[in-house]
């Protein structure tokens, strides 16, 4: 894994200001290139919803990803780049009509659905769409259960099935979540192979479904060890080779490709001692990149960027809004920190800017890329 | 590698295009439109991933749109386009040197402008007639407030998810038909029925509803893929749908008008309809 070493730190910091979240587009395709080759034959389309920015998705891009996009929000962005409408699927399962035009008029035409009421959303537009259905797979060992809030019981899946051909609309395959950030991948196995019956019988009664979106979840180490990803997919892959012939394997990574990708560099702007205990006020926090802490469960490596002397002390690190709950870590070890001071936070790509705020009028850290123009010249599509 | 572009018009089946030239683009957080270079098309201009016209097929679509109403009413005088900003209806509705009065109701001047200068074979001048009126507003706004009336009415729309929605509702229809004079006739693009058999469906529903006589007629444009495109028909004389080949070939033959698809013989034909669509069109 590439990390942005100190000076680097330092003069990012010296050139563009603090707060800052740097974007190493090498990472990135490193990541794209791990998992396509711990999963093999499987189509990746980028959660853009993790980190929704222009050249993460300009060099995915280049590297022959699609793209997985859940509101006109985002399709915005992906028009605004010029991706291949082709590429691009829409995954919420449950939207307005109004986004549904949306996606129709930008191109996309992979609709996601999980119940009756969505499908029937789509009888206007039945002859131009290819939708999938989300079945839910619940995960007890995922830290962000995604099969709670969606899905059909896969019991119900035949009847939605059979609705879908009597109101002439095409579903195309079967879609699941089981959550991120899994030990194992024990559930998304489990779930392959629940499909994998599901679309057998289905094939039995003469009911074709192609396509199997195993979603995401794929999960990064946040305690300064990395998830080996070739030992974390074995089973899923085992479960893979089980699936009956001619199945489309897609799945919607976000974390996995940019958590380690991107980094922070943040200013200590204020020090206290509160209790017998230091106290740093950073110009970054839970209402801005750190926000992962609150929505995504995750806790971001600190570390200090300057040589110092001395011991370490627990401390608490703080962000620069005035609600109390604006915390980032209670306790840290860390030398005594100067104002001006600079602290780098590593694994910073998923769900931080994504989820930031400018809460308290206070601007967003500004995002820049590193190495996005060895990436620029292999984008094919012009419209 | 060529560059290439592809349809996005179904999931499950599309047309692709290599791009040569790129003349025009414009892209906004909704909204997308291009004009390129095609070596079989010529020029081809492109909206929200769906082809609207291209250069070489273009005629097909446009003298069909013209020229079965126009000769089927035998003496227009006043003719009202919604849409067609390209220019090419207006192109053929010019020839018809016996029609007096063109109203043309185009949403946006850009598309206008944008057309006479990269597609400038579509209007062929036609923008500088005299006859033409060229109003800038909302289609079904026009249609619901004018008191000018028309023989015959031609809607030149796009799809209807997308600026040309209104273009598609029972509102449009009914205001069209308050707009035509005694015997006079509205047609419309309605999409190609085998990919499309909704659109059609829909259509029909509402023109059964406000015009006496109503049906489609169908023309197969190369880059409308999928078939016959359907032109819906609402007129309040049935007459007009069956007129006798000969009092049409005269019609034709006296006007002098040259064309490359439209004659006597197609004019005749393009009312007939195939099975599968006089099937979805029976029990409405």
């Amino acid at each position: 894994m590439r990390q942005l070493d100190n000076q680097h730190a330092q003069s990012l910091a010296a050139e563009h200001g603090t707060p800052l979240l740097a974007i190493d587009c090498h990472e990135l395709a490193d990541r794209y290139a791990a998992l396509k080759n711990a999963l093999p034959g499987v189509d990746f389309y980028y959660a853009v919803k993790a980190f929704p920015n222009a050249s993460v998705v300009n060099v995915l891009n280049s590297l022959g990803a699609g793209f997985d996009i859940a509101t006109s929000g985002e399709l915005k962005l992906m028009r605004k780049l010029h991706i291949n409408p082709r590429r691009c699927i829409h995954t919420h399962p449950i939207k307005k009509d109004s986004e549904i035009r949306a996606a129709l008029r930008f191109g996309a035409t992979t609709f996601v659905v999980d119940n009756v009421a969505e499908l029937e959303k789509f009888v206007p537009y039945r002859s131009r769409v290819g939708l999938l259905l989300r079945v839910s797979y619940r995960n007890p060992d995922a830290v962000v259960d995604l099969s709670k809030k969606f899905g059909c019981d896969l019991r119900n899946a035949p009847a939605i099935l059979e609705r879908a051909r009597e109101l002439g609309i095409r579903v195309k395959g079967l879609s699941f979540h089981v959550g991120s950030q899994s030990a194992t991948a024990t559930a998304q196995a489990q779930a392959v192979r629940a499909c994998g019956d599901l679309i057998r019988a289905e094939r039995l009664l003469g009911h074709s479904l192609d396509v199997l979106d195993i979603g995401g979840g794929f999960p990064v180490g946040y305690h300064g060890k990395p998830v080996e990803i070739e030992d974390f997919v074995r089973p899923l892959r085992e479960a893979l080779d089980e699936l009956p012939e001619g199945l489309e394997v897609i799945a919607e990574p976000g974390r996995y490709l940019v958590a380690s990708a991107v980094s922070g560099v943040f200013s200590v702007v204020g020090k206290a001692n509160r209790g017998g205990q230091p106290w740093y006020y950073l110009d970054d926090g839970v209402y801005g990149s750190f926000s992962g802490i609150i929505y995504d469960h995750a806790h971001y490596p600190l570390r200090t960027v300057a040589a110092y002397q001395g011991g370490v002390q627990s401390s608490v690190v703080s962000g620069p809004t005035c609600d109390s709950i604006d915390v980032i870590s209670e306790a840290l070890e860390l030398p005594e920190l100067a104002i001006g001071d600079l602290l780098v936070g590593e694994m910073m790509g998923a769900y931080t800017a994504a989820s930031a705020s400018e809460f308290n009028s206070l601007n967003k850290a500004k995002i820049i890329s590193l190495n996005e123009e060895a990436y620029l010249s292999q984008v094919y599509y012009i419209a | 590698m060529t560059k290439r572009w592809e349809e996005t018009l179904y999931d499950a089946y599309g047309q692709g295009f290599s791009v040569g030239k790129v003349y025009f683009e414009s892209e906004t957080d909704h909204q997308h439109l291009m004009i390129f270079e095609n070596d079989k098309f010529g020029r081809v201009m492109v909206l929200d991933g769906i082809v609207q016209t291209t250069e070489k097929d273009e005629f097909i679509y446009h003298e069909m749109l013209t020229h079965v109403p126009v000769f089927a009413h035998g003496n227009v005088k006043s003719v009202l386009i919604v849409g067609g900003g390209d220019g090419g209806m207006l192109r053929e509705v010019c020839k018809h040197k016996g029609i007096e009065r063109i109203t043309q109701v185009e949403i946006d001047q850009a598309v206008i402008d944008m057309a006479i200068e990269f597609l400038p074979k579509h209007s062929d001048g036609a923008f500088n007639d005299p006859r033409a009126n060229i109003v800038i507003d909302d289609g079904l706004n026009f249609v619901r407030e004018t008191d000018q009336r028309f023989d015959v009415i031609i809607s030149d729309s796009t799809d209807p998810i997308g600026p040309g929605e209104a273009l598609f509702t029972s509102e449009f229809y009914e205001s069209c038909k308050r707009c035509l004079n005694p015997g006079g006739v509205m047609v419309t693009q309605n999409g190609v029925a085998f990919m499309q058999m909704d659109e059609v469906q829909t259509t029909a529903k509402r023109l059964k509803s406000t015009y006496a006589d109503w049906s489609f007629y169908g023309a197969a444009v190369p880059t409308y893929v999928g078939g016959i495109m359907t032109f819906a028909w609402g007129s309040d004389d049935s007459s007009l749908r069956n007129q006798p080949s000969d009092l049409i070939a005269e019609r034709v033959a006296a006007a002098g008008i040259e064309t490359r698809y439209y004659n006597a013989a197609i004019h005749a034909a393009s009312f007939a309809l195939p099975e599968y669509i006089r099937r979805s069109l029976a029990n409405l």
